[in-house]
């Protein structure tokens, strides 16, 4: 299972922006808390272990709005794109409830009340996704929530399902079933988006805050013959490195560093790429 | 690609530059050691006396002011994370900045006024300015302040102050103008220099330096702060009330805040090697720890002749002068060069080999034991020469200056041999 165009608590920051660059804007606009990922190579390291819900802890802003803005920009790039009237249509169109939802026999309708799982700080995202495999191809799922779950909709559709949603006293009931006649074929445009990013498999550390200048420069250098295109070295050091970045430039290597606090930076050390 | 501001790149100090103004400097200390000692019975009474005066710059102009440019064009794009403005503007200022050194200094030992003194006079201003004008085009790349920062601004600033202040002096040894005692414009011209310009860097380049060489953390900056402010006002209100009269009142108030201020920053200095991860001091370090010892007691003496008519204690000036020069000064920069330059020579010439091929260890630099006993040299001959002055001992002064000189050279023969590694 590769990634689904949804984000979920659950997912790191990193790979979040690696799949979706337009959820950078989201978070900063949640929180400029965020603008230190405007870096990509930050990104992965220092933001590498970053589940969305830690982020936004973090932060401090409020993790199920922020999780909904996400997943909202990212669907509104995977939906279609419409302009206004048309989508002014579509909305009056789907006003009307769907004939097949109306004369529907209750067994063939599998309910899921999510809520609780929610609540329980988990996300019910794996609960879905099974649900949904076990779904007969005439079968309709009834999901049932807190809020409106609009990445759903799109990882849905993708797998060919329409969706219903039902609002009352705060409860939302979705339902999604299979509609013969819309075939998508939306794999295609998923595919664009991550290929020019690369995944940094291995991550080396470095911790030389103990050690008088210029052995974390030695240490550093001593290192970088095991830092290859798809490592990262991070390094802990207790200033930053001014005099090692020329070096690093020397060798093919490139730095970010990122002031975590007083005497604590994190200098992130990859080679570079021929773009 | 987004990129960080963080990222310098191709940035690096101009070693070369920086190495002609530290030889320059080096070599300074070993002649003004070796004039003292074969005139060591001339340096006694009074301080304006031609030759005192010439070995008085040669410490100040020659010694430390130059040794100052070297380290700042060193340290201040390290640290304020931004590249020096011009290194050509640089190099111009060594070649305008050392014929001055010597034509004032010349001129001053035969006591030549006019012409070639003012020359002289001018040409250091110039060259003062070129500094100037190169530091504060840089600070205007500086993205991140700090408090060292606001000290080196300030010390540019003195500099500038000191060096018109020279020149009007020098002007008016030739032909008479100034209607304040001259003396007296003496005594704020060197005490702009040695607090202004001198002490600002030193302050604001150690509260950087000494958490780097021994990994320092986990303290407040507060007294630094503190220093900064009383300091200025202090001297710049010195400044102002010295050209108006009737001002007793506000001179005894001043004064104090100026001895505070250092005092606290010497405070400051304290909390940052209490802090200390490393507990030994090195011999570079072990030199500063005097030198700052020296500057408290210094700072004493100076306000205690503040207050008082001193002109009537004998040698008290020469006395302070020597301990400021030598006792807190050079004690201070030989400590920080046998920091500063071995990284300095060893970051030039294998940096770029680590991890490649085996390169030297900062310690291979240079022997640290000819470090120490140039350190307990020093100390004895600091020492000796106050006491020497204080009890007008002739012989005392002959043993101590060359004992200053053997120190000194042992000194500059440490110094080439970690440039020539």
């Amino acid at each position: 299972m590769t990634s689904f165009n949804i984000i979920t608590k659950d997912m790191k920051i990193s790979k979040m922006l690696a799949e979706f660059p337009q959820t950078f804007d989201v978070l900063i606009k949640a929180s400029p808390h965020f603008k230190k990922l405007e870096n990509k190579i930050l990104r992965k390291a220092l933001a590498g272990r970053v589940t969305v819900a830690q982020a936004a802890s973090i932060a401090g802003v409020d993790l199920y709005s922020v999780l909904f803005e996400l997943n909202k920009s990212i669907n509104n790039l995977i939906e279609p794109k419409q302009n206004l009237s048309e989508k002014m249509n579509n909305d009056n169109l789907v006003k009307q409830k769907p004939e097949m939802l109306n004369n529907i026999s209750v067994d063939k309708i599998h309910q899921l009340d999510v809520r609780p799982v929610i609540e329980s700080g988990k996300d019910p995202f794996q609960d879905i996704m099974a649900a949904v495999k076990e779904l007969k191809s005439d079968g309709i799922l009834l999901i049932i929530n807190s809020f409106e779950p609009i990445p759903l909709y799109s990882v849905l559709g993708k797998q060919g399902f329409e969706h219903w949603t039902e609002i009352e006293n705060n409860m939302f009931r979705i339902y999604f079933y299979k509609d013969e006649k819309i075939k998508q074929d939306v794999n295609s445009s998923k595919q664009k988006l991550s290929s020019k990013e690369v995944e940094y498999k291995n991550v080396i550390e470095l911790d030389v805050r103990e050690l008088l200048p210029p052995e974390p420069m030695i240490k550093i250098l001593e290192t970088l013959s095991q830092v290859d295109e798809n490592t990262v070295l991070l390094v802990h050091h207790h200033r930053e490195p001014m005099m090692l970045y020329p070096k690093l430039e020397e060798r093919g290597y490139e730095a970010v560093s990122n002031k975590i606090e007083e005497n604590y930076f994190k200098v992130v050390i990859t080679k570079k790429r021929n773009m | 690609m987004v990129q960080s501001e963080s990222i310098v790149s191709a940035y690096a100090p101009p070693f070369k530059i920086i190495s002609k103004y530290f030889i320059a400097a080096m070599a300074s200390f070993v002649i003004l050691n070796f004039l003292l000692l074969i005139n060591y019975s001339s340096i006694s009474g009074h301080h304006f006396q031609p030759i005192i005066l010439s070995i008085n710059h040669i410490a100040t102009l020659g010694w430390i002011t130059m040794i100052i440019f070297g380290a700042m064009f060193q340290l201040v794009p390290v640290v304020l994370e931004t590249k020096l403005f011009s290194e050509k503007l640089a190099e111009i200022q060594f070649w305008i900045y050392l014929p001055g050194v010597i034509g004032l200094v010349y001129c001053f030992w035969y006591f030549e006024t006019g012409l070639y003194m003012n020359l002289s006079a001018i040409l250091l201003n110039l060259a003062m300015f070129i500094f100037a004008f190169n530091i504060i085009m840089t600070f205007t790349k500086v993205k991140k302040w700090n408090i060292t920062g606001l000290y080196l601004a300030a010390a540019i600033f003195y500099l500038i102050v000191t060096a018109i202040a020279g020149l009007l002096l020098t002007i008016n040894l030739g032909s008479p103008y100034i209607k304040i005692d001259h003396l007296q414009y003496l005594n704020l011209h060197s005490h702009v220099a040695f607090i202004g310009w001198v002490s600002m860097v030193v302050m604001g380049v150690s509260f950087k330096l000494i958490p780097m060489f021994t990994l320092s953390h986990g303290y407040a900056l507060t007294y630094s702060k503190w220093a900064f402010w009383l300091i200025n006002i202090g001297l710049l209100g010195i400044n102002t009330i010295f050209h108006y009269e009737d001002t007793t009142f506000l001179y005894y108030i001043l004064t104090p805040m100026i001895t505070l201020g250092i005092l606290l920053s010497l405070v400051q200095v304290y909390i940052i090697l209490k802090n200390r991860i490393r507990n030994k001091l090195d011999t570079g370090l072990k030199f500063s720890s005097y030198a700052f010892l020296m500057l408290g007691l210094t700072t004493v003496l100076g306000t205690f002749i503040a207050f008082i008519n001193y002109q009537n204690i004998l040698n008290l000036t020469l006395i302070y002068g020597y301990m400021i020069i030598f006792g807190y000064l050079s004690m201070l920069v030989v400590g920080q060069m046998y920091k500063i330059i071995p990284f300095l020579v060893w970051y030039h010439k294998y940096s770029s080999k680590v991890g490649l091929e085996p390169v030297p260890m900062l310690k291979d630099m240079f022997n640290e034991k000819f470090a120490y006993i140039e350190f307990y040299l020093m100390l004895t001959a600091v020492f000796g020469s106050l006491y020497s002055l204080t009890f007008r001992s002739e012989i005392g002064l002959l043993i101590s200056f060359s004992l200053m000189l053997i120190s000194s050279i042992i000194f500059l023969f440490n110094m080439i041999t970690i440039f020539r590694k």
